[in-house]
């Protein structure tokens, strides 16, 4: 045990020694988990993109459709387009059929059209049209839930009026009318106000959020929206990870670390060509070591470096994106040793099987990115095709994620997390049997 | 001391030692001369218990050296040929990792290390990183390395390849003052003039067999001849290298002459030759043979290849 603990004191006094390996394993993934984050606008408020191109081409003349499109020239992730500039520079307003030759030509890759019949005939409901160029499904997605929203938000009254338009269909011209007047009599004797205005606004959609937003007074719950999902009901809950603080940078700042983890441990295993061209080893081997004290000190050192690494990179977490790393500190701190202990014997693995320190570093390369990718460090894996989910549990990313997210995601305890543990210790002990018997007939120590 | 009873040892096809038998005695310093590729890391790595042997045995003290058991190795220290060292470290450093794994520590351990340093004048760099060494400063620092735990037997493997002279006279009155104080040497080398400087025996060696043990004097007895004269091959030299050829045996390689006297022959009788055929001494060069010349005889080979 004394033999191991001097040869990782010498491996730790080596590392810091050197400034690049410093560097590499705390200063540069750091700094890459921020600009991760700022490409994938971890820190943003109101995440999404700004300044999207949008066409919109209102044919309808119900002033609630005028409202839409101008509530979406509101809205900072939308620039939005309604004239078409001719060659003579003289403009006019955009047609429909301009839309699709321009979409083609990449002037804009999103265009809205508000039909005439924009309150749906039949059902309740709008009708709008989207036209759009899905060049990049993530951007098309949250363009799509961008212009949801701002209509959902910003006009009620449209889906009032359509309310309004399936109550007549349903009950009849002369029912809705004694409908209307029945609920504006009850509002009215409620909230004081006159009746025939009353009446008339529901006739017109008009439910008087408009009205209650601007009376909210401070503190009143009921906002235009909030009333509004009230009587659409769209109910959406979330069960896991409400209270996550900063919920995406928790989700993918893990995977980040796994990586630079793994390529931290590869460089770390390929320093033994290093060691073994100096001649070190037969320096070490004519004293009292075993090449096992060789090797076990090795891991020892990834574990212990692995374990530092993983810990610093979900503070740097902390720091810029407020992740709780405290508030399940040890079970973090096992699941870290674990996946540590994976990537390690991986990374001896490599040394093993690589004939030089090029191969080792290429080979570690290839396999550091794919296993990443397929084990969901960059991407969910649950939005993979079906087999790619079934490769990505053969890898030690994989169940590294999954133990961040028990650990950070949902909160679970220590118990919980154990059979994670235990396939990972499982992988490092497989992984690192593998590599102790490679290295005891290759040609490492010869 | 040491015993290499008929050892062999094979890389694959390639016989690297072929039954090697060698009998080292306390005390002394031992030569192992031969070119590169002639299997002498091969015996230091099998002695320090690196290897095994595919045939034959090693004992030291008269324990059995295996790979598997190190407690022979506390007995021993290795000069590995390459400097193997931790460049990035400095050489306090260095030498400190290297005694605690003999189990040194604390005030003995940083007592040798000082010595040490003082020994092989390194003791003002001692906080320098050894990637910023010379290659001598290195050399010395990779000798004094295998020595802290104060081995009874030290294998020097090539120690003074491509260093400079000071470093070099520097090693070699480091390891004369060791063997006055008892230790035992092993030393491989490719330089005839370091076999013949330092060693008490000598062992040549090439494609992994010893071809010749023994002192150096025993050596070059070992050639036919104990002299060398050589002259120009000229018509006025003609009549002498006749004359010479029923004290000895001369052979002409170009345009010189070499007479290599018989066994008893007397320079006095050669200088009598030389004033009755009027030949200036100014013709002659006497040279005392080299174990360069015994290598040449014994392998049909040079050192320097
Ligand atoms: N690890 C090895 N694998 C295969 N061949 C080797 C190995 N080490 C040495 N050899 C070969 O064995 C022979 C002796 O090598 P070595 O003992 O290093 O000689 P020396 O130290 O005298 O230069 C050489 O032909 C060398 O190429
Ligand atoms: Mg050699």
């Amino acid at each position: 045990m004394r033999i191991i603990l001097t040869l990782l004191r010498k491996d730790f006094a080596n590392f810091f020694r050197d400034r690049a390996a410093v560097s590499l394993t705390f200063l540069v993934p750091v700094a890459l988990i921020y600009i991760f984050g700022q490409v994938f606008g971890l820190n943003r408020k109101d995440t999404g993109p700004t300044g999207v191109r949008l066409a919109v081409v209102n044919q309808s003349d119900n002033p609630a459709a005028q409202k839409l499109v101008d509530a979406l020239k509101a809205e900072k992730s939308f620039r939005v387009l309604t004239n078409r500039v001719n060659p003579d520079k003289s403009e006019r307003p955009l047609r429909e059929e301009d839309l699709r030759p321009m979409i083609r030509n990449r002037e804009f890759r999103f265009a809205l059209v508000i039909p005439a019949d924009v309150i749906a005939s039949k059902g309740i409901g709008l009708h709008l049209k989207i036209l759009s160029d899905p060049r990049n499904e993530i951007e098309t997605q949250t363009v799509n839930g961008l212009l949801q929203k701002a209509i959902f938000s910003n006009v009620p009254q449209l889906l009032g009026q359509s309310l309004q338009a399936g109550a007549k269909k349903y009950l009849g011209g002369e029912r809705l009318e004694q409908f209307n007047g029945a609920v504006a009599a009850a509002v009215t004797k409620a909230f004081g106000g006159d009746l025939d205005e009353t009446k008339q606004a529901l006739a017109s959609g008009d439910f008087g959020l408009g009205a209650v937003a601007d009376a909210a007074t401070p503190g009143a719950a009921a906002t235009p929206t909030d009333f509004f999902s009230r009587i659409v009901k769209i109910e959406s809950e979330q069960v896991v990870g409400k209270d996550v603080k900063s919920p995406e940078a928790t989700r993918v700042v893990g995977g980040w670390a796994m990586m630079f983890l793994l390529f931290a441990l590869s460089a770390s295993a390929a320093a033994f060509f290093d060691e073994k061209k100096a001649g070190l080893f037969q320096r070490l081997l004519s004293a009292p070591v075993r090449r096992s004290h060789i090797l076990w000190s090795r891991f020892l050192y990834g574990v212990l470096l692995g374990l530092v690494q993983l810990t610093a990179l979900f503070f740097a977490g902390r720091l810029l994106y407020g992740i709780d790393v405290l508030g399940n500190f040890g079970s973090l701190l096992v699941i870290c040793t674990a996946a540590a202990a994976a990537c390690t014997a991986f990374g001896m693995l490599l040394a093993s099987i690589a004939p030089t320190a090029a191969a080792a570093n290429g080979l570690a390369t290839f396999l550091v990115l794919t296993m990443s990718a397929t084990g969901g460090a960059w991407f969910p894996v649950s939005f993979m095709p079906e087999f790619m989910q079934t490769i990505a549990r053969f890898t030690l990313v994989y169940w590294s994620m999954e133990g961040f997210s028990q650990v950070l995601w949902a909160g679970q305890s220590f118990l919980q997390i154990l059979p994670t543990v235990g396939i990972l210790l499982g992988i490092a002990a497989g992984v690192m049997a593998v590599a102790v018997w490679r290295f005891n007939r290759g040609p490492l120590f010869d | 001391m040491l015993k290499l009873d008929h050892i062999t040892k094979r890389y694959g096809a390639l016989t690297a030692l072929d039954d090697v038998s060698l009998n080292i005695a306390p005390g002394e310093f031992f030569g192992l001369l031969g070119p590169n590729g002639a299997g002498k890391t091969t015996l230091m790595s099998l002695v320090a218990g690196l290897r095994a042997p595919e045939a034959g045995g090693i004992t030291l003290d008269g324990k059995p050296v295996t790979a598997a058991d190190p407690s022979t190795r506390v007995s021993l220290g290795l000069v590995p040929q390459s400097i193997a060292l931790y460049e990035d470290l400095s050489a306090e450093q260095n030498l400190r990792i290297f005694g605690e794994l003999y189990g040194l520590r604390g005030a003995d351990l940083r007592q040798r290390i000082d010595e040490a340093l003082t020994a092989v004048q390194l003791a003002d760099r001692r906080r320098d990183q050894v990637k910023t060494f010379s290659g001598g400063m290195q050399r010395r620092l990779n000798l004094v390395a295998a020595l802290l735990h104060r081995p009874k037997l030290l294998l020097c493997d090539e120690p003074t390849v491509g260093i400079d002279p000071q470093s070099r006279n520097a090693i070699f009155d480091f390891l004369e003052a060791r063997v006055r104080d008892g230790l035992t040497v092993i030393y491989s080398t490719h330089y005839m003039e370091e076999a013949t400087r330092l060693c008490s025996r000598i062992g040549v060696i090439d494609h992994g067999k010893i071809h010749a043990l023994g002192t150096l004097e025993e050596l070059l007895a070992r050639l036919p001849f104990q002299e060398e004269i050589s002259f120009p091959a000229s018509p006025l030299t003609a009549g002498l290298a006749a004359r010479l050829a029923a004290h000895g045996e001369v052979t002409t390689g170009g345009d010189q002459h070499r007479f290599h006297p018989a066994p008893g022959f007397k320079n006095s009788a050669f200088y009598a030759l030389t004033e009755e055929l009027e030949l200036s001494s100014r013709l002659f060069i006497s040279e005392r043979p080299t174990l360069e010349a015994v290598f040449l005889h014994l392998t049909g080979r040079s050192l320097r290849e």
